[in-house]
């Protein structure tokens, strides 16, 4: 059971409470809430917000070639898998992404947490544009998108 | 040819719209379209070290929305898009 949506910052908000309702389900006995929120200071400079921008199609298609690849690596078949990532600018404090992910036991939902987060800094094309307390701006280095080519 | 290259992360700064025109002659290479981005970047903004960087470490994404690899035949009009390298999260 997956969701995956791109939030619009101009238009919504990420929501906890969203989260929490698709992944609810008596069937699962553990469930765990990844929070990636805006930080104050990086690389020593002061930060006021972040400008994120997303490739939405092919993002939300990392999100679902990550999740079935779960199924195969990870062999976590019984699962609710919520994952959303905000585009648009940020203020601190502000969620930017959120993984809920719900299984059967604990060791499945740390290792299925963890296996999407890092999969999606490797795989999804977003990218982070640092705003600065006097009004400059910089796009952060990332690393070259790993997957298939055609 | 004409290709609508769809800007993404820092290759933004390219343009004030979202994407850039780039005339192709003949069948090409997405080899030689990084070539032609480099010119348009040489002609429009003085040869910008940064960005020419930016162009040199990016991947490309065809409308399917698959990564394309150099030897990928650009024989169409067609919109691409220019990936950075990424950060999200």
């Amino acid at each position: 059971m997956l969701h995956t949506k791109i939030i619009d910052s101009k238009k919504e908000k990420i929501l906890i409470s969203n989260a929490e309702k698709f992944i609810k389900d008596s069937k699962f006995g553990a469930s765990i809430y990844f929070l990636g929120t805006v930080r104050n200071i990086n690389d020593n400079k002061t930060v006021t917000g972040i400008t994120y921008d997303t490739h939405d199609e092919m993002v939300i298609k990392s999100f679902e070639e990550i999740y079935y690849e779960a199924d195969q690596k990870l062999d976590i078949k019984d699962k609710a898998v919520f994952i959303e990532h905000a585009k648009g600018h940020l203020n601190l404090g502000e969620v930017s992404i959120i993984i809920a992910v719900a299984c059967k036991h604990r060791d499945q939902a740390y290792l299925l947490s963890r296996f999407i987060i890092e999969e999606i800094k490797k795989r999804s094309p977003i990218w982070k544009k640092e705003n600065y307390e006097n009004e400059e701006s910089e796009w952060l280095k990332g690393n070259p998108i790993m997957g298939k080519q055609v | 040819m004409k290709i609508k290259l769809e800007l993404f992360g820092a290759s933004r700064d390219f343009s004030d719209k979202d994407h850039i025109e780039i005339e192709i002659e003949g069948k090409a290479s997405l080899d030689d379209l990084r070539n032609e981005i480099i010119k348009y970047l040489d002609k429009n903004f003085k040869g910008n070290e940064n960005f020419i960087k930016i162009v040199k470490s990016s991947a490309f994404c065809s409308e399917n929305n698959e990564i394309i690899s150099d030897n990928y035949k650009i024989i169409n009009d067609q919109k691409i898009s220019i990936i950075p390298p990424i950060g999200g999260g």
